[in-house]
């Protein structure tokens, strides 16, 4: 590995033509789902040749014209957009208390965070599905985003946390001056400030519910109450899957977030780091 | 942006709206109970008999056969309770009498041979108010109530928001009792789940005391600002945990439960009686477990960080682009991800081995061999997770001055001194929280081993989780897999205790 410094160009050559064979065999399995998507045919693509040889919608058509697929993508947005607003203000409001205010349990507190995540999620579905149970969230979509929202704070918190770090406290101190009381400081000072992590943060929990599979399989079983990525599962079975449908659902699914991801990159590289690196 | 002193309204108005909702629910769940009594001693309807059928996969809760019979819809609250005993009350939507329109079980008792005779009426549509409502309305209410304890102090702050807050906590609680009972084979947790319904109350309210108590502190405002986030996460996070936990020292297949104390401890670290090189021994499996975290985020760090050197470059073109697509991995479901890359390792219609052959090599049975099987998981997850560590890298390494560099090439260091002197030590602070978190959430990628390789071959590629995962829904022995999964967390425990140490120096050199 070499630190990089100004080089003549045909350095820079050798970087291109690294990059972009690097870059081809990363998005070569993508191709090849797109490929599959697009040839109305069950089976495996088995060409090494990357590029769609035809280009028929029928795949899409079958996927969009399945039983209950609007109501399944509109269950999955809803659950999504709740769990992101849910989310994202419960992990400000933390990250916030974590960043500004030295009380006690402080240090207990974010590592309590930090703990809930190495809690085996497979095996908290018995008594989740419990606690849904009790609380009647069955097959509702309220329950998912209960327990998206929870799963994802945690990491949220850590991310916030930091880039509120970064923030100057002077901000604060003059406001404080000028008569603010805490809450407007949060809401017209640290929040606008820290809209590039926000945006990184309500990313995250937006995909968190958006990919999230086992549980959305556990807890709803009515197929009215489905996520589109339990719906995928279908076009797998144990013995045969249904390679054109599953591909061509399979981009349905992840369009949207590669889309956020591809609107949000220029956020995500500092939202991501801004805060942990204070040096 | 909101009134300065107290309002009154808004507490009251969640009091009431969490007051009505309770109401709206008893006298629903009284009506729909009696109802259910009138149908049941009417009932001449067509009987069946449903048996629990297996299913491989992700079948949680079991799924249920009707002979005679297609299930409409076989999951119903109730289905739960069949978990955990035979004698509830089985799903309510069959189509018993098959004219293709759901009918309800309205009463069932265990058939001899297993499964249950079922006696069933045309379906009437389930009164529509949702538990989710009530819930809403308590969480709203809970809501209030921090915002007004915290938000507001003042003389009437404390004790009303402790009023509301003791109101609704013993609302949740008085529900949750009555559908745990209702659900939980209470007779045969005899006498704990009782006492847990008359701890958790107690614990709360020591809690409560102390909360209050400390609304007179200067933390008032910190604790207001956590306190949602933490009344959520002890609902969902630590209720299930604590289950969990207990679950660890019972044996419990389902059906039946009874306490064994620490013997399934004992067990697994007694190796389950295999050889410690038995796939399916604890350490075998430990083994698998850190070579597979150690080696998928060694490959993570190192491709990130090399590809975000190597895009660091200030006078590069097309940068965006190249991150662009190569964040593309990070964005696809893993399990879309894993289901690809098996289809990919595939032996016979696998693309990767066709593209052996095309080179000229020999075909390789991915996973008839540990090793390679090994190889295959870690590939597919390496795909998966190196964008992450590249964009924390990217990010970490922007806020590294160039001045330094400049210095150092003044001073005549070489790029290898100024990788290890300049860029590892300023990276360490960013990267370190992302490798711990990366490592905890490696060592428990569920997704990865158990759709790629599934085990193959003889569970030789599990991993903990995995394993824990097979005991609890392929052999229905979840107190063992409790267990495990304690083992799993305590783990854990010990690497973060570790690396905090690590992370609190870092802090101290560059906090």
């Amino acid at each position: 590995m070499k630190i990089p410094t100004r080089g003549p160009l045909p350095r820079h050559l050798g970087r291109h033509l690294f990059l972009i064979s690097f870059t081809a065999l990363t998005l070569f399995p993508v191709m090849w789902v797109i490929k599959m998507a697009l040839r109305p045919s069950q089976t495996f693509v088995t060409s090494l040749n990357p590029l769609p040889d035809t280009f028929s919608l029928q795949n899409f058509k079958d996927v969009i014209n399945a039983p209950y697929f609007w109501t399944q993508l509109g269950n999955s947005a809803l659950i999504s957009g709740v769990t992101t607003i849910v989310g994202v203000f419960l992990a400000c409001t933390a990250a916030y208390a974590f960043s500004r205010f030295r009380f006690p349990g402080r240090r207990a507190g974010l590592a309590a965070f930090l703990v809930t995540q190495m809690f085996p999620g497979v095996m908290m579905m018995i008594p989740l599905y419990q606690v849904l149970d009790w609380l009647g969230l069955l097959d509702h979509w309220l329950g998912l985003v209960l327990v998206y929202s929870t799963t994802s704070i945690p990491f949220c918190v850590w991310m916030l946390k930091g880039y509120f770090d970064t923030i100057p406290h002077e901000l604060e101190e003059s406001a404080l001056m000028d008569g603010a009381s805490q809450i407007v400081i949060f809401w017209r000072i640290i929040l606008p400030l820290s809209r590039p992590a926000i945006a990184v943060t309500a990313l995250f929990s937006f995909m968190t519910a958006w990919n999230e599979f086992i549980l959305a399989a556990t807890f709803m079983s009515d197929e009215r109450a489905f996520t589109l990525p339990v719906r995928l599962q279908h076009y797998v079975g144990n013995y045969t899957t249904e390679w054109g449908h599953f591909a061509a659902g399979a981009l349905l699914v992840s369009v949207p977030v590669m889309g956020l991801f591809f609107a949000l990159q220029k956020h995500l590289v500092g939202g991501l780091t801004a805060g942990s690196v204070k040096g | 942006m909101s009134p300065r002193k107290p309002g009154l309204l808004a507490p009251l108005f969640a009091l009431l709206l969490a007051a009505g909702a309770g109401a709206l629910v008893y006298a629903q769940e009284a009506r729909s109970e009696a109802e259910r009594l009138a149908l049941l001693q009417a009932a001449e309807g067509p009987q069946r008999l449903i048996t629990p059928i297996k299913q491989g996969g992700w079948s949680f809760p079991r799924r249920f056969e009707a002979k005679g019979g297609a299930i409409l819809s076989p999951q119903d609250t109730h289905v739960a309770a069949l978990i955990f005993s035979t004698e509830a009350t089985p799903p309510r939507l069959f189509d018993l009498d098959g004219d293709g329109a759901p009918d309800q079980a309205l009463a069932a008792r265990p058939a001899e041979g297993g499964g249950f005779l079922v006696g069933a009426a045309p379906l009437t549509p389930p009164p529509s108010l949702p538990w989710g409502l009530l819930c809403v309305a308590l969480l709203f209410s809970l809501g209030m109530w921090a915002w007004l304890a915290f938000a507001y102090p003042g003389r009437w702050a404390g004790p009303l928001g402790a009023g509301f807050g003791a109101l609704n906590l013993g609302l949740i609680f008085s529900f949750a009792a009555s559908r745990a009972l209702d659900v939980l084979p209470g007779a045969r947790l005899s006498g704990a789940l009782p006492l847990a319904a008359a701890l958790i109350p107690l614990v709360l309210y020591g809690a409560l005391g102390a909360y209050t108590r400390s609304l007179r502190s200067p933390h008032r405002a910190a604790f207001a600002y956590i306190a949602p986030a933490m009344i959520g996460m002890s609902v969902l996070i630590l209720v299930p945990f604590a289950f969990g936990f207990g679950l660890a020292f019972f044996r419990f297949n389902g059906q039946t439960s009874e306490f064994v104390g620490l013997s399934h401890f004992a067990h697994i670290l007694a190796s389950s009686g295999y050889a410690i090189t038995h796939p399916l021994s604890f350490y075998y499996t430990l083994f698998v477990t850190v070579m597979w975290t150690a080696l998928n985020v060694a490959l993570h760090v190192s491709i990130g960080l090399g590809i975000a050197l190597i895009l660091r470059e200030p006078t590069l073109r097309f940068k965006g682009v190249y991150r662009v697509l190569l964040i593309v991995p990070w964005a696809v479901p893993n399990y879309i991800t894993a289901l690809i890359w098996r289809g990919m390792f595939n032996a016979e219609y696998g693309l990767i081995n066709h593209g052996l052959s095309a080179l000229g090599l020999e075909k390789i049975q991915w996973f008839s061999a540990p090793l390679t099987a090994f190889a295959a998981n870690l590939i597919t997850n390496t795909w998966l997770g190196f964008p992450f560590m590249m964009v924390v890298a990217l990010g970490a390494l922007q806020s590294i001055p160039r001045d330094l560099y400049e210095a150092a090439d003044v001073d005549g260091a070489d790029g290898w001194q100024k990788f290890k002197l300049i860029t590892l030590p300023l990276l360490r602070p960013a990267l370190l929280p992302a490798i711990i978190l990366g490592s905890v959430w490696t060592f428990n990628m569920f997704n990865i081993i158990y759709l790629v390789s599934q085990g193959r071959p003889n569970n030789s590629t599990d991993i903990l989780i995995v394993e824990a995962y097979r005991v609890a829904f392929e052999q229905e022995r979840y107190g063992y897999a409790a267990a495990y999964s304690v083992l799993i967390f305590l783990l854990l425990l010990l690497y973060s205790r570790i690396t905090e140490r690590v992370s609190k120096a870092a802090e101290e050199a560059y906090g």
